[in-house]
């Protein structure tokens, strides 16, 4: 009888078994499309992210889905760290099974999860700005093509609007001869002031002054009687990591001196800015990286974008990766869309959907909050039929953008104590 | 070069002054209670936060001010109250009150984010003194951080209360002994040195800004200052944040702003290894 029962008992078990791996050798009919974001959750990049990619998913569900099925958002948090970000990103990958992933803001925490994307094969629609990252893409496409960057451009075109907002300044008629930089101290800043130089000497201006600032810095009044002591007639901040872009703001709108505030300074995008600032943003002049605005919405689906994100979440993005984030999961549903209806056999395949993410190049992109197209190596193609980071200027409450003219829903306004 | 003097002067002793309330604070404390309060830089962040929420829901804007003072006060209290039991043990003081300083970082962190805040000054305008605008806020600070430092040596030399504290800082059991309730001693500068603190942190925030960020960096500077002026001296603390804040605009001034906080430190660092104890501390 012992024996009857332990011959069952294998038997039962071996059924169980067999029926696991015929059920494994079938092909699994697809239930839903599962969307992976990823970034660091408790600051605000992170949370615009998030909230667009829900948004998106939501309003996509409500119109039944990708090629019917449901999408299901999956969430990953790097903490900012690259280790974090690496196992979070595999998680989601392998057990979340996200077909996409997107998000993963910085740059240095950006190369890394691009490691896993590539061991994982996984489509990155991804944020940050390094040049490095399409680099790697142009080095070595086989590994590194699952990579896009939607959310900005490539940090070296910083220099290039900077160039343009000081040829913008002189033809409106702010003469510009010296210009004094204060920049972050970190290595993103270089490559962008190395290309600036140049491209300010063709205009016939100089850097008076190049100053680097730690993060944290605080004294700005001092750095601002330097410029005027240099006879600057431009505070040119190249300033995002030092975070204490209001502080500069405030101290220059204190002391009112006879130089115009313009450059990028990544606070200033913050639609809060000019209240956080008591008004003293007033006149800053200011690149709105990312390529859009909440009060100057480049594409009529930038404004349907930022009044439901308002309505669903009670404010507006708290940071502009939410445009790009929103962006990327349309752009996947298109693209997937799209391989369906060309009769791939698999639309969901990251291979197959490379493909046709790169049809939207300089002579087709793609309008959704921006209008998105890419370079051969995967990078957001910047200019202004593309993305840029627009001229705009804090103006009595209201970011406008002042340059270029295709887009400006404003002019350039010098501060009143400017002679 | 009078420019540049009168520059170094009026820049160094109005950082000098702001640091030196966070600093005489924290040297106080440890030099009546010998607690090092990790969550000192919460109190200085909070005052300022609390102050700019009601001023700029429409309050008044020196009543706000006062409600953030009060705010910080009794943070210093629940500082108290959370390391009473462990007084006598040092690491889990530091524990406690730096798990109390992180967790208030996160609340601000969740409600208001990474960006800061700034008030807008008490005091408008600018004045030129030999071709150096200053702008009044840092006039008025500085007279007021002043007047505080000064205030609170007065009272701690000359008072009654202030003899119950330097009694205390030098033998509790023995003030003890002698009638001194040691704990109302506790309270009285555990709030009043938070209190100092927030009031700083005011003050900061009507100049700079702050963000939740800001409550570490005040920490570092109140740590670096106390050990330099000698730790539990409270003359040794205003000194010695003076001397901080000039040597920040020194280095500003002649080898740039890249280089303020780490020459600051590498002069905190030389000081300490040719004298140990600090400027004013004397050894045990």
């Amino acid at each position: 009888m012992r024996y009857a029962k332990a011959v069952l008992t294998a038997l039962i078990l071996l059924a169980a078994i067999t029926s696991l791996c015929v059920q494994g050798g079938q092909k699994t009919e697809r239930e839903k499309v599962v969307i992976g974001v990823i970034g660091p959750m408790s600051l605000p990049e992170g949370m615009a992210e998030e909230k667009a990619v829900k948004l998106a998913a939501e309003e996509i569900n409500a119109q039944g889905g990708i090629l019917g099925h449901p999408v299901e958002v999956v969430v990953g948090d790097t903490k900012l760290d690259s280790n974090t970000a690496s196992t979070e990103f595999r998680r989601l990958a392998t057990i979340e099974n996200a077909d996409v992933i997107i998000g993963g803001f910085s740059s240095g925490v950006m190369l890394t999860m691009m490691e896993t994307m590539a061991e994982t094969k996984t489509l990155f629609l991804a944020d940050a700005s390094s040049p490095a990252h399409a680099k790697k893409v142009a080095e070595n496409y086989e590994r590194y093509k699952y990579w896009f960057r939607v959310t900005q451009n490539n940090g070296s075109t910083f220099a290039l609007d900077l160039a343009d907002m000081v040829r913008f300044l002189r033809d409106s008629g702010y003469d510009v001869k010296k210009v004094y930089i204060i920049r972050d101290e970190h290595v993103w800043t270089d490559p962008v002031v190395e290309a600036l130089t140049p491209l300010l000497e063709e205009q016939g201006v100089e850097i008076v002054k190049d100053v680097r600032v730690p993060r944290g810095y605080s004294e700005y009044e001092q750095l601002i009687h330097e410029a005027e002591s240099l006879d600057a007639d431009l505070i040119m901040p190249i300033l995002a990591i030092a975070g204490t872009g209001d502080i500069l703001t405030k101290q220059w709108a204190t002391l009112k001196p006879n130089i115009l505030l313009a450059g990028h300074d990544l606070a200033a995008i913050d639609a809060e800015f000019y209240n956080k600032t008591n008004g003293m943003a007033n006149y800053e002049i200011f690149l709105a990286d990312g390529g859009a605005l909440i009060t100057a919405p480049p594409t009529e689906k930038c404004k349907e974008f930022v009044d439901a994100y308002k309505k669903k979440y009670g404010h507006y993005p708290e940071s502009h990766q939410a445009y790009g984030a929103y962006d990327a999961v349309y752009l996947y549903k298109t693209v997937v869309e799209m391989a369906a209806k060309a009769g791939e056999k698999d639309p969901f395949d990251p291979d197959v959907l490379v493909k046709y993410l790169e049809k939207f190049d300089a002579s087709n992109p793609i309008e959704l909050t921006r209008p998105i197209a890419f370079y051969k190596n995967h990078d957001l193609m910047w200019g202004d039929n593309y993305v840029r980071n627009w001229i705009s200027q804090w103006q009595d409450g209201k970011q406008y953008i002042i340059y270029p003219e295709s887009v400006a829903n404003g002019e350039l306004k010098l501060p009143p104590w400017i002679e | 070069m009078i420019d540049v003097l009168l520059k170094i002067i009026v820049f160094g002793t109005v950082v000098g002054g702001i640091w030196g309330l966070v600093a005489s604070g924290f040297s106080l404390i440890f030099g009546v209670s010998r607690i090092l309060n990790f969550a000192h830089g919460a109190a200085f962040v909070c005052a300022a936060y609390v102050a700019f929420l009601l001023s700029g829901s429409g309050f008044n804007v020196y009543l706000s001010i006062l409600a953030g003072l009060a705010v910080s006060g009794l943070l210093g209290l629940l500082v108290y109250l959370l390391t009473r039991p462990v007084r006598k043990n040092e690491v889990m003081v530091i524990i406690i009150t730096l798990a109390l300083a992180l967790l208030i970082q996160q609340i601000l962190l969740v409600n208001f984010g990474d960006k800061g805040i700034s008030m807008l000054p008490l005091v408008q305008g600018v004045v030129e003194l030999n071709n150096v605008k200053v702008t009044n806020m840092r006039i008025a600070s500085f007279v007021l951080a002043v007047t505080s430092l000064v205030s609170l040596d007065l009272m701690v030399s000359k008072t009654s209360i202030g003899k119950k504290i330097i009694a205390t800082s030098q033998d509790s059991e023995a003030a003890m002994l002698i009638g001194i309730d040691v704990e109302k001693v506790f309270i009285l500068v555990m709030v009043l040195s938070s209190i100092l603190a927030g009031f700083a942190g005011i003050l900061y925030a009507q100049i700079f800004a702050i963000s939740p960020e800001t409550s570490l960096k005040a920490l570092i500077y109140a740590f670096a200052i106390v050990i330099l002026g000698g730790l539990g001296s409270l003359r040794g603390s205003i000194v010695s944040s003076f001397i901080v804040g000039y040597i920040l605009v020194l280095t500003i001034t002649f080898l740039g702003a890249r280089w303020s906080e780490f020459v600051m430190l590498l002069a905190i660092v030389t000081i300490l290894v040719v004298r140990p104890t600090g400027l004013f501390g004397v050894e045990e």
